[in-house]
Protein backbone atom coordinates (compact mmCIF):
# COMPACT_ATOMS: atom_id res chain seq x y z
CA UNK A 1 0.00 0.00 0.00
CA UNK A 2 1.06 3.42 -0.93
CA UNK A 3 0.68 5.97 1.90
CA UNK A 4 1.22 9.52 1.03
CA UNK A 5 0.95 12.15 4.03
CA UNK A 6 0.80 15.65 3.98
CA UNK A 7 3.06 15.94 0.96
CA UNK A 8 3.74 19.66 -0.40
CA UNK A 9 6.19 21.23 -3.25
CA UNK A 10 6.81 24.85 -3.32
CA UNK A 11 8.58 26.35 -6.40
CA UNK A 12 9.80 29.66 -4.64
CA UNK A 13 6.77 30.28 -2.72
CA UNK A 14 4.16 29.38 -5.19
CA UNK A 15 3.10 25.69 -3.80
CA UNK A 16 2.08 23.17 -6.92
CA UNK A 17 0.93 19.99 -4.41
CA UNK A 18 -0.23 21.26 -1.16
CA UNK A 19 -0.65 19.40 2.05
CA UNK A 20 -1.92 16.18 0.17
CA UNK A 21 -2.75 12.89 1.58
CA UNK A 22 -3.49 9.85 -0.14
CA UNK A 23 -3.92 6.36 0.36
CA UNK A 24 -3.51 4.02 -2.43
CA UNK A 25 -4.51 0.47 -2.22
CA UNK A 26 -3.09 -2.45 -4.26
CA UNK A 27 -4.27 -3.45 -7.43
CA UNK A 28 -6.54 0.25 -7.45
CA UNK A 29 -6.75 2.03 -10.93
CA UNK A 30 -6.61 5.60 -9.67
CA UNK A 31 -7.30 8.82 -12.21
CA UNK A 32 -5.54 12.02 -10.63
CA UNK A 33 -8.24 14.62 -12.34
CA UNK A 34 -7.70 18.75 -12.37
CA UNK A 35 -7.54 21.65 -14.44
CA UNK A 36 -3.75 22.51 -16.16
CA UNK A 37 -1.64 23.33 -13.71
CA UNK A 38 -3.08 21.96 -10.60
CA UNK A 39 0.01 19.87 -9.38
CA UNK A 40 -1.39 16.03 -11.03
CA UNK A 41 1.82 16.19 -12.96
CA UNK A 42 4.48 17.37 -10.08
CA UNK A 43 2.55 14.75 -7.69
CA UNK A 44 3.49 11.53 -9.42
CA UNK A 45 6.91 12.74 -10.39
CA UNK A 46 7.34 13.30 -6.54
CA UNK A 47 6.25 9.64 -6.08
CA UNK A 48 8.96 8.58 -8.80
CA UNK A 49 11.49 11.13 -7.27
CA UNK A 50 11.91 12.55 -10.64
CA UNK A 51 10.78 15.80 -8.34
CA UNK A 52 12.00 15.99 -4.83
CA UNK A 53 9.24 16.52 -2.15
CA UNK A 54 9.46 19.95 -0.12
CA UNK A 55 7.49 18.73 2.92
CA UNK A 56 5.60 15.36 3.85
CA UNK A 57 6.38 11.92 3.10
CA UNK A 58 5.75 8.91 0.73
CA UNK A 59 5.66 5.49 2.30
CA UNK A 60 5.50 2.21 0.78
CA UNK A 61 4.88 -0.82 2.78
CA UNK A 62 6.54 0.96 5.71
CA UNK A 63 9.77 2.60 4.08
CA UNK A 64 9.63 6.01 3.45
CA UNK A 65 10.47 6.73 -0.12
CA UNK A 66 11.64 10.15 0.14
CA UNK A 67 14.38 9.34 2.17
CA UNK A 68 15.71 6.59 0.39
CA UNK A 69 19.57 7.27 -1.87
CA UNK A 70 21.36 5.46 -4.16
CA UNK A 71 20.70 1.96 -5.05
CA UNK A 72 18.01 1.97 -3.14
CA UNK A 73 15.89 5.19 -4.48
CA UNK A 74 17.30 2.86 -8.38
CA UNK A 75 15.28 0.19 -7.00
CA UNK A 76 12.10 2.14 -6.07
CA UNK A 77 12.19 3.85 -9.54
CA UNK A 78 11.81 0.43 -10.85
CA UNK A 79 8.55 -0.84 -8.71
CA UNK A 80 7.30 3.25 -9.16
CA UNK A 81 7.29 2.84 -13.36
CA UNK A 82 6.54 5.87 -14.86
CA UNK A 83 4.73 6.69 -18.35
CA UNK A 84 5.28 9.99 -19.61
CA UNK A 85 2.86 12.15 -22.08
CA UNK A 86 6.06 12.41 -24.35
CA UNK A 87 6.85 8.71 -23.84
CA UNK A 88 10.27 9.83 -23.09
CA UNK A 89 11.84 7.14 -25.12
CA UNK A 90 15.40 7.30 -26.77
CA UNK A 91 14.73 7.79 -30.40
CA UNK A 92 17.69 7.24 -31.75
CA UNK A 93 17.64 3.61 -30.14
CA UNK A 94 15.46 0.71 -31.35
CA UNK A 95 12.39 -0.37 -29.75
CA UNK A 96 13.76 -3.49 -28.02
CA UNK A 97 16.48 -1.68 -26.48
CA UNK A 98 13.79 1.18 -25.47
CA UNK A 99 12.43 -1.72 -23.65
CA UNK A 100 14.88 -3.39 -22.30
CA UNK A 101 15.79 -0.02 -20.57
CA UNK A 102 13.22 -1.16 -18.33
CA UNK A 103 15.78 -3.75 -17.07
CA UNK A 104 18.41 -1.39 -16.20
CA UNK A 105 17.49 -1.21 -12.22
CA UNK A 106 18.10 -5.15 -12.59
CA UNK A 107 21.26 -5.11 -14.62
CA UNK A 108 24.92 -4.58 -13.56
CA UNK A 109 26.80 -1.25 -15.01
CA UNK A 110 29.27 -3.18 -17.00
CA UNK A 111 25.81 -4.77 -18.81
CA UNK A 112 24.35 -2.08 -19.58
CA UNK A 113 27.31 0.23 -20.56
CA UNK A 114 27.81 -2.35 -23.31
CA UNK A 115 24.27 -3.22 -23.77
CA UNK A 116 24.24 -6.68 -22.83
CA UNK A 117 21.04 -7.36 -21.97
CA UNK A 118 20.95 -11.36 -21.96
CA UNK A 119 19.23 -13.35 -24.03
CA UNK A 120 16.42 -14.34 -21.49
CA UNK A 121 15.73 -10.37 -21.22
CA UNK A 122 15.39 -10.03 -25.05
CA UNK A 123 13.05 -12.50 -25.17
CA UNK A 124 11.24 -10.97 -22.42
CA UNK A 125 10.86 -7.91 -23.98
CA UNK A 126 9.72 -9.45 -27.43
CA UNK A 127 7.21 -11.14 -25.50
CA UNK A 128 5.82 -7.78 -24.06
CA UNK A 129 6.19 -6.36 -27.24
CA UNK A 130 4.14 -8.88 -29.04
CA UNK A 131 1.64 -8.17 -26.08
CA UNK A 132 1.14 -5.48 -27.88
CA UNK A 133 1.32 -5.85 -31.53
CA UNK A 134 4.63 -4.09 -31.53
CA UNK A 135 6.66 -7.05 -31.93
CA UNK A 136 7.36 -6.30 -35.50
CA UNK A 137 9.00 -3.14 -34.90
CA UNK A 138 11.54 -4.18 -32.53
CA UNK A 139 14.87 -3.43 -35.06
CA UNK A 140 13.40 -0.17 -35.84
CA UNK A 141 14.31 3.39 -34.25
CA UNK A 142 11.91 4.58 -31.42
CA UNK A 143 11.98 8.00 -33.46
CA UNK A 144 10.51 6.48 -36.41
CA UNK A 145 6.95 5.51 -35.02
CA UNK A 146 4.12 7.16 -34.52
CA UNK A 147 3.09 8.41 -30.93
CA UNK A 148 0.85 5.34 -30.37
CA UNK A 149 3.33 3.20 -31.13
CA UNK A 150 5.57 4.87 -28.82
CA UNK A 151 3.50 4.97 -25.73
CA UNK A 152 3.16 0.92 -26.31
CA UNK A 153 6.41 0.84 -26.63
CA UNK A 154 7.38 3.13 -23.46
CA UNK A 155 4.04 0.88 -21.65
CA UNK A 156 6.53 -2.56 -22.26
CA UNK A 157 9.49 -0.72 -20.65
CA UNK A 158 7.62 -0.18 -17.70
CA UNK A 159 6.42 -4.17 -17.80
CA UNK A 160 10.03 -4.99 -17.91
CA UNK A 161 10.32 -2.95 -14.84
CA UNK A 162 7.78 -5.60 -12.86
CA UNK A 163 6.55 -2.46 -10.97
CA UNK A 164 4.30 -2.78 -8.56
CA UNK A 165 2.95 0.70 -9.61
CA UNK A 166 2.59 2.24 -12.54
CA UNK A 167 2.34 6.15 -12.83
CA UNK A 168 1.07 7.61 -15.99
CA UNK A 169 1.88 11.05 -16.33
CA UNK A 170 -0.84 12.04 -19.26
CA UNK A 171 0.15 9.26 -21.03
CA UNK A 172 -2.98 10.34 -23.62
CA UNK A 173 -2.69 13.84 -24.51
CA UNK A 174 -0.66 13.59 -26.96
CA UNK A 175 -2.73 11.18 -28.88
CA UNK A 176 -5.59 10.75 -31.02
CA UNK A 177 -8.80 9.08 -30.36
CA UNK A 178 -8.16 5.62 -31.60
CA UNK A 179 -4.51 5.37 -30.12
CA UNK A 180 -6.09 6.77 -27.05
CA UNK A 181 -8.40 3.93 -26.25
CA UNK A 182 -5.34 1.16 -27.59
CA UNK A 183 -2.41 2.98 -25.11
CA UNK A 184 -5.34 3.21 -22.03
CA UNK A 185 -6.80 0.16 -23.15
CA UNK A 186 -3.43 -1.35 -22.37
CA UNK A 187 -3.36 0.32 -18.95
CA UNK A 188 -6.59 -1.02 -17.95
CA UNK A 189 -4.75 -4.52 -19.43
CA UNK A 190 -1.43 -4.28 -16.70
CA UNK A 191 -3.98 -3.37 -14.56
CA UNK A 192 -6.48 -5.98 -14.52
CA UNK A 193 -4.24 -8.92 -15.90
CA UNK A 194 -1.45 -8.40 -13.33
CA UNK A 195 -2.52 -6.14 -10.56
CA UNK A 196 -0.76 -4.03 -11.01
CA UNK A 197 -1.41 -0.48 -9.61
CA UNK A 198 -2.13 2.52 -11.55
CA UNK A 199 -1.78 6.50 -10.78
CA UNK A 200 -2.76 8.05 -14.00
CA UNK A 201 -3.46 11.68 -14.70
CA UNK A 202 -5.82 12.42 -16.98
CA UNK A 203 -7.03 15.67 -17.88
CA UNK A 204 -10.67 14.09 -20.04
CA UNK A 205 -12.91 13.58 -17.04
CA UNK A 206 -14.95 11.23 -19.93
CA UNK A 207 -11.82 8.65 -19.81
CA UNK A 208 -11.32 9.15 -15.99
CA UNK A 209 -15.03 8.31 -15.80
CA UNK A 210 -14.36 5.17 -18.27
CA UNK A 211 -11.35 3.58 -16.77
CA UNK A 212 -10.45 4.05 -13.43
CA UNK A 213 -12.21 2.66 -10.41
CA UNK A 214 -11.06 5.37 -8.10
CA UNK A 215 -10.62 9.31 -8.72
CA UNK A 216 -8.88 11.67 -7.11
CA UNK A 217 -9.47 16.19 -7.58
CA UNK A 218 -6.78 18.62 -7.67
CA UNK A 219 -7.31 22.14 -7.41
CA UNK A 220 -4.45 24.81 -6.92
CA UNK A 221 -2.46 21.70 -5.65
CA UNK A 222 -4.66 20.82 -3.07
CA UNK A 223 -6.79 17.18 -2.83
CA UNK A 224 -10.14 18.06 -3.31
CA UNK A 225 -12.16 15.02 -4.53
CA UNK A 226 -11.32 11.51 -3.54
CA UNK A 227 -14.01 8.85 -4.69
CA UNK A 228 -15.62 6.86 -6.93
CA UNK A 229 -16.19 8.11 -10.16
CA UNK A 230 -20.07 7.95 -9.87
CA UNK A 231 -19.88 10.87 -7.19
CA UNK A 232 -18.61 13.30 -9.61
CA UNK A 233 -21.38 15.69 -10.32
CA UNK A 234 -21.04 18.16 -13.03
CA UNK A 235 -21.26 20.81 -10.43
CA UNK A 236 -18.21 19.43 -8.16
CA UNK A 237 -16.12 18.74 -12.01
CA UNK A 238 -16.97 22.20 -12.72
CA UNK A 239 -15.30 23.55 -9.69
CA UNK A 240 -12.34 21.51 -10.47
CA UNK A 241 -12.10 22.45 -13.83
CA UNK A 242 -13.73 26.09 -13.80
CA UNK A 243 -13.55 27.79 -17.35
CA UNK A 244 -11.90 24.57 -18.83
CA UNK A 245 -14.70 22.83 -17.32
CA UNK A 246 -17.13 23.16 -20.91
CA UNK A 247 -14.05 21.44 -22.81
CA UNK A 248 -13.46 18.40 -20.74
CA UNK A 249 -17.21 17.42 -19.18
CA UNK A 250 -18.64 14.63 -21.56
CA UNK A 251 -20.32 16.01 -24.45
CA UNK A 252 -22.10 12.63 -25.21
CA UNK A 253 -22.79 9.80 -22.93
CA UNK A 254 -19.54 7.97 -21.82
CA UNK A 255 -19.19 4.28 -22.64
CA UNK A 256 -20.13 1.55 -19.53
CA UNK A 257 -16.79 0.26 -18.97
CA UNK A 258 -17.27 -3.19 -20.18
CA UNK A 259 -17.31 -2.22 -23.74
CA UNK A 260 -13.75 -1.32 -23.39
CA UNK A 261 -11.89 -4.61 -20.97
CA UNK A 262 -10.87 -7.02 -23.28
CA UNK A 263 -12.64 -10.06 -23.45
CA UNK A 264 -9.70 -11.76 -21.65
CA UNK A 265 -9.11 -9.70 -18.66
CA UNK A 266 -13.18 -10.10 -18.28
CA UNK A 267 -13.50 -13.65 -17.58
CA UNK B 1 -6.20 73.11 -50.13
CA UNK B 2 -3.59 70.57 -50.45
CA UNK B 3 -2.79 69.44 -54.45
CA UNK B 4 -2.72 65.86 -52.70
CA UNK B 5 -5.50 64.49 -50.37
CA UNK B 6 -3.35 61.35 -49.65
CA UNK B 7 -0.35 62.82 -47.94
CA UNK B 8 -2.67 65.15 -45.76
CA UNK B 9 -4.45 62.25 -44.67
CA UNK B 10 -1.04 60.12 -44.14
CA UNK B 11 -0.03 62.83 -41.74
CA UNK B 12 -3.29 63.10 -40.09
CA UNK B 13 -2.91 59.69 -39.17
CA UNK B 14 1.08 59.87 -38.71
CA UNK B 15 0.46 62.54 -35.29
CA UNK B 16 -1.84 59.41 -33.54
CA UNK B 17 1.01 56.99 -33.98
CA UNK B 18 2.09 56.59 -30.33
CA UNK B 19 5.15 58.83 -29.77
CA UNK B 20 7.46 55.95 -28.68
CA UNK B 21 6.67 53.99 -31.84
CA UNK B 22 6.99 57.14 -33.90
CA UNK B 23 10.47 56.43 -34.69
CA UNK B 24 9.65 53.51 -37.05
CA UNK B 25 8.20 55.56 -39.49
CA UNK B 26 9.90 58.76 -39.47
CA UNK B 27 12.92 57.24 -39.10
CA UNK B 28 15.67 57.66 -35.85
CA UNK B 29 17.78 60.63 -35.91
CA UNK B 30 19.92 59.78 -33.15
CA UNK B 31 20.59 56.16 -34.47
CA UNK B 32 21.46 57.43 -38.49
CA UNK B 33 23.99 59.56 -36.52
CA UNK B 34 24.93 56.45 -34.49
CA UNK B 35 25.55 54.59 -37.32
CA UNK B 36 27.45 56.84 -39.85
CA UNK B 37 29.68 57.74 -36.88
CA UNK B 38 30.75 54.08 -36.54
CA UNK B 39 31.42 53.63 -40.27
CA UNK B 40 33.48 56.71 -40.20
CA UNK B 41 35.36 55.16 -37.16
CA UNK B 42 36.16 51.88 -38.90
CA UNK B 43 37.36 53.61 -41.91
CA UNK B 44 40.00 56.09 -39.69
CA UNK B 45 41.15 53.28 -37.82
CA UNK B 46 41.67 51.27 -41.66
CA UNK B 47 43.64 54.02 -42.78
CA UNK B 48 45.31 54.64 -39.53
CA UNK B 49 46.22 50.86 -39.73
CA UNK B 50 47.91 50.70 -43.42
CA UNK B 51 49.93 53.69 -41.82
CA UNK B 52 51.01 51.99 -39.38
CA UNK B 53 52.36 48.98 -40.70
CA UNK B 54 53.73 51.00 -43.72
CA UNK B 55 51.19 49.46 -46.52
CA UNK B 56 52.10 50.72 -49.68
CA UNK B 57 49.69 50.01 -52.61
CA UNK B 58 52.08 50.64 -54.93
CA UNK B 59 54.32 48.01 -53.65
CA UNK B 60 51.28 45.54 -54.66
CA UNK B 61 51.55 46.77 -57.93
CA UNK B 62 55.10 46.05 -58.61
CA UNK B 63 54.90 42.76 -57.23
CA UNK B 64 51.59 41.65 -59.34
CA UNK B 65 54.83 41.48 -61.95
CA UNK B 66 56.41 39.38 -59.92
CA UNK B 67 53.75 37.11 -59.06
CA UNK B 68 53.12 36.97 -62.32
CA UNK B 69 56.52 35.72 -63.22
CA UNK B 70 56.43 33.13 -60.65
CA UNK B 71 52.99 31.88 -61.87
CA UNK B 72 54.71 31.51 -65.31
CA UNK B 73 57.86 29.55 -63.61
CA UNK B 74 55.61 27.38 -62.00
CA UNK B 75 53.73 26.14 -65.38
CA UNK B 76 53.39 23.49 -66.32
CA UNK B 77 53.85 21.25 -62.37
CA UNK B 78 56.87 19.26 -62.84
CA UNK B 79 58.56 16.73 -60.22
CA UNK B 80 61.16 16.10 -62.86
CA UNK B 81 61.72 12.55 -61.87
CA UNK B 82 59.37 9.55 -60.93
CA UNK B 83 61.41 8.84 -58.39
CA UNK B 84 60.59 12.50 -56.79
CA UNK B 85 57.08 12.30 -57.77
CA UNK B 86 56.54 8.93 -55.55
CA UNK B 87 58.46 10.56 -53.06
CA UNK B 88 56.02 13.62 -52.37
CA UNK B 89 53.04 10.96 -52.76
CA UNK B 90 54.65 9.20 -49.97
CA UNK B 91 54.98 12.44 -47.79
CA UNK B 92 51.38 13.73 -48.55
CA UNK B 93 50.14 10.34 -47.05
CA UNK B 94 52.34 11.04 -44.07
CA UNK B 95 50.60 14.26 -43.77
CA UNK B 96 47.30 12.79 -44.11
CA UNK B 97 48.04 10.35 -41.28
CA UNK B 98 49.14 12.87 -39.45
CA UNK B 99 46.00 14.71 -39.58
CA UNK B 100 44.16 11.22 -39.29
CA UNK B 101 45.98 10.08 -35.89
CA UNK B 102 46.00 14.11 -34.55
CA UNK B 103 41.85 14.19 -34.66
CA UNK B 104 41.17 10.41 -33.95
CA UNK B 105 43.47 10.67 -30.61
CA UNK B 106 41.89 14.46 -29.78
CA UNK B 107 38.68 12.86 -30.35
CA UNK B 108 39.42 10.39 -27.86
CA UNK B 109 40.68 12.35 -25.56
CA UNK B 110 37.95 15.01 -25.82
CA UNK B 111 35.25 12.76 -25.07
CA UNK B 112 35.48 12.08 -21.53
CA UNK B 113 36.42 16.05 -21.00
CA UNK B 114 33.42 17.10 -23.21
CA UNK B 115 31.26 15.57 -20.07
CA UNK B 116 33.15 16.81 -17.29
CA UNK B 117 32.99 20.09 -19.28
CA UNK B 118 29.01 20.03 -19.49
CA UNK B 119 26.50 21.95 -17.38
CA UNK B 120 24.21 18.99 -17.52
CA UNK B 121 26.35 16.30 -16.65
CA UNK B 122 28.54 17.85 -13.52
CA UNK B 123 26.23 19.15 -10.92
CA UNK B 124 29.06 21.14 -9.73
CA UNK B 125 29.77 24.63 -11.21
CA UNK B 126 33.19 25.15 -10.59
CA UNK B 127 34.92 21.93 -11.61
CA UNK B 128 32.75 22.00 -14.56
CA UNK B 129 33.87 26.06 -15.01
CA UNK B 130 37.08 25.29 -14.55
CA UNK B 131 37.26 22.20 -17.03
CA UNK B 132 35.58 24.76 -19.79
CA UNK B 133 37.92 27.40 -19.32
CA UNK B 134 40.73 25.04 -19.25
CA UNK B 135 39.59 23.29 -22.85
CA UNK B 136 38.80 27.00 -24.31
CA UNK B 137 42.90 27.89 -22.92
CA UNK B 138 43.92 24.35 -25.22
CA UNK B 139 41.87 26.00 -28.02
CA UNK B 140 43.44 29.44 -27.90
CA UNK B 141 47.12 28.41 -28.41
CA UNK B 142 47.16 27.32 -32.78
CA UNK B 143 48.08 24.33 -34.25
CA UNK B 144 51.51 25.66 -35.54
CA UNK B 145 52.43 26.57 -31.72
CA UNK B 146 52.28 23.55 -30.93
CA UNK B 147 54.09 22.07 -33.32
CA UNK B 148 56.74 24.20 -32.65
CA UNK B 149 56.81 23.29 -29.14
CA UNK B 150 56.82 19.28 -30.05
CA UNK B 151 59.28 19.70 -32.03
CA UNK B 152 61.32 20.98 -29.65
CA UNK B 153 60.59 18.30 -27.33
CA UNK B 154 59.94 14.95 -29.53
CA UNK B 155 62.01 16.30 -32.39
CA UNK B 156 61.79 16.53 -35.42
CA UNK B 157 59.27 14.68 -37.58
CA UNK B 158 55.95 13.72 -38.26
CA UNK B 159 55.42 12.41 -34.31
CA UNK B 160 55.51 16.09 -33.42
CA UNK B 161 52.45 16.98 -36.14
CA UNK B 162 50.19 14.33 -34.65
CA UNK B 163 50.82 15.70 -31.49
CA UNK B 164 50.20 19.37 -32.60
CA UNK B 165 47.21 18.14 -33.98
CA UNK B 166 46.07 16.47 -31.16
CA UNK B 167 46.57 19.32 -28.65
CA UNK B 168 44.77 21.99 -30.40
CA UNK B 169 41.72 20.18 -30.91
CA UNK B 170 41.36 18.43 -28.14
CA UNK B 171 40.14 21.85 -26.58
CA UNK B 172 37.53 22.49 -29.67
CA UNK B 173 36.07 18.87 -29.61
CA UNK B 174 35.78 19.03 -25.74
CA UNK B 175 33.84 22.22 -26.21
CA UNK B 176 32.13 21.37 -29.38
CA UNK B 177 31.21 17.84 -27.80
CA UNK B 178 30.39 19.68 -23.90
CA UNK B 179 28.20 22.01 -26.07
CA UNK B 180 26.41 18.73 -28.12
CA UNK B 181 25.97 17.08 -24.31
CA UNK B 182 23.97 20.55 -23.11
CA UNK B 183 21.61 20.71 -26.23
CA UNK B 184 20.86 16.98 -25.92
CA UNK B 185 17.01 16.27 -25.49
CA UNK B 186 16.19 15.92 -21.48
CA UNK B 187 13.19 13.42 -21.86
CA UNK B 188 15.02 10.01 -22.91
CA UNK B 189 17.44 11.04 -19.97
CA UNK B 190 14.33 11.35 -17.80
CA UNK B 191 13.07 8.23 -19.22
CA UNK B 192 16.01 6.21 -17.88
CA UNK B 193 16.05 7.60 -14.78
CA UNK B 194 12.56 7.06 -13.90
CA UNK B 195 13.08 3.26 -14.88
CA UNK B 196 15.77 3.42 -12.10
CA UNK B 197 19.08 3.78 -14.10
CA UNK B 198 22.19 5.47 -12.48
CA UNK B 199 23.64 8.69 -13.68
CA UNK B 200 26.44 6.72 -15.76
CA UNK B 201 23.07 4.47 -16.95
CA UNK B 202 21.05 7.60 -18.30
CA UNK B 203 24.58 8.77 -20.12
CA UNK B 204 24.98 5.58 -21.65
CA UNK B 205 21.69 5.39 -22.85
CA UNK B 206 19.76 8.78 -22.78
CA UNK B 207 22.65 10.87 -23.68
CA UNK B 208 25.03 9.19 -26.30
CA UNK B 209 22.90 7.70 -28.60
CA UNK B 210 21.86 11.40 -29.16
CA UNK B 211 25.22 13.06 -29.43
CA UNK B 212 27.34 10.31 -30.88
CA UNK B 213 26.20 11.08 -34.72
CA UNK B 214 26.94 14.82 -33.56
CA UNK B 215 30.19 13.98 -32.00
CA UNK B 216 31.33 12.06 -35.47
CA UNK B 217 30.61 14.40 -37.90
CA UNK B 218 32.40 17.07 -36.00
CA UNK B 219 35.70 14.71 -36.11
CA UNK B 220 35.10 14.17 -40.02
CA UNK B 221 34.90 17.88 -40.24
CA UNK B 222 38.12 17.85 -38.54
CA UNK B 223 40.08 15.75 -40.28
CA UNK B 224 39.10 16.77 -43.32
CA UNK B 225 40.79 20.73 -42.12
CA UNK B 226 43.24 19.16 -40.21
CA UNK B 227 44.90 17.60 -43.87
CA UNK B 228 45.50 21.71 -44.48
CA UNK B 229 46.95 22.38 -40.96
CA UNK B 230 49.30 19.41 -41.79
CA UNK B 231 50.54 20.81 -44.22
CA UNK B 232 51.46 24.19 -42.86
CA UNK B 233 52.92 22.58 -39.74
CA UNK B 234 55.11 20.00 -42.00
CA UNK B 235 56.71 23.91 -43.15
CA UNK B 236 57.91 24.31 -40.08
CA UNK B 237 59.47 20.91 -39.67
CA UNK B 238 56.41 18.77 -38.30
CA UNK B 239 56.88 15.70 -41.19
CA UNK B 240 54.76 15.60 -44.20
CA UNK B 241 54.67 16.99 -47.62
CA UNK B 242 54.91 20.41 -46.07
CA UNK B 243 58.39 19.80 -45.32
CA UNK B 244 59.15 19.34 -49.24
CA UNK B 245 57.04 22.09 -49.79
CA UNK B 246 58.80 24.93 -47.75
CA UNK B 247 62.73 22.98 -49.35
CA UNK B 248 61.40 23.54 -52.81
CA UNK B 249 60.04 27.13 -51.98
CA UNK B 250 63.35 27.93 -50.83
CA UNK B 251 65.37 26.85 -53.48
CA UNK B 252 62.86 28.17 -56.34
CA UNK B 253 62.07 25.18 -57.30
CA UNK B 254 58.84 26.26 -58.62
CA UNK B 255 57.67 23.86 -61.11
CA UNK B 256 58.77 21.21 -58.02
CA UNK B 257 56.55 23.38 -55.93
CA UNK B 258 53.50 23.81 -57.83
CA UNK B 259 53.64 19.64 -58.17
CA UNK B 260 53.35 19.29 -54.21
CA UNK B 261 50.41 22.23 -54.23
CA UNK B 262 48.49 20.12 -56.72
CA UNK B 263 49.25 17.15 -54.98
CA UNK B 264 47.48 18.82 -51.58
CA UNK B 265 44.32 20.25 -53.68
CA UNK B 266 43.83 17.05 -54.76
CA UNK B 267 44.04 14.81 -51.73
CA UNK B 268 41.66 17.86 -49.66
CA UNK B 269 39.11 18.31 -52.17
CA UNK B 270 38.89 13.92 -52.45
CA UNK B 271 38.37 13.96 -48.69
CA UNK B 272 36.35 17.01 -48.31
CA UNK B 273 34.02 15.04 -51.23
CA UNK B 274 34.15 11.70 -48.96
CA UNK B 275 33.90 13.14 -45.80
CA UNK B 276 30.35 15.11 -46.51
CA UNK B 277 28.74 12.25 -48.19
CA UNK B 278 30.09 10.33 -44.82
CA UNK B 279 28.80 12.67 -43.03
CA UNK B 280 25.52 13.64 -44.98
CA UNK B 281 24.82 9.28 -44.54
CA UNK B 282 25.63 9.52 -40.62
CA UNK B 283 22.89 12.94 -40.07
CA UNK B 284 20.84 11.75 -43.20
CA UNK B 285 20.44 8.29 -41.59
CA UNK B 286 18.28 9.76 -39.11
CA UNK B 287 15.20 10.16 -41.57
CA UNK B 288 15.55 6.82 -42.92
Amino acid sequence: MLRISNLSKKFGTKSAVDNVSLDVMRGQFIGVIGRSGAGKSTLLRMINRLAEPSSGSIVWDGTDVTRLKGRELNEWRRRSAMIFQQFNLVGRLDVLNNVLVGRIASTPTWRSMLRLWGDDNRTIALAALAQFDMAGYAAQRAEELSGGQQQRVAICRALLQEPDLILADEPVASLDPRNTKLVMDALLRINKHFGITVLCNLHSLDLARTYCDRLVGLSHGKLVFDDVPEALTDSIARELYGIESDDVLAKQPSTPISDFVPAAAVA
Amino acid sequence: MSANPNQQNIAESLTQVPSEFRYLIKGDRKQRIMASMVVVVMVAFYLLGLYVLEINPLRIITGLGELGKIVWLMLPPDPETWERAIRLLFSLIETISIAFLGTLLAAIIAFPLGFLAARNIVSLRLPQFMMRRGLDSIRGIDTLIWALIWINVVGLGPFAGVLAIMCSDIGSFGKLFSEAIEAADRKPVEGVKSAGGSHLDTIRLGIIPQILPVMLSQVLYYFESNTRSATIIGIVGAGGIGLYLAEQIRTLEWQQASFSILLILIAVALIDALSSRIRFAIIGGQQQ
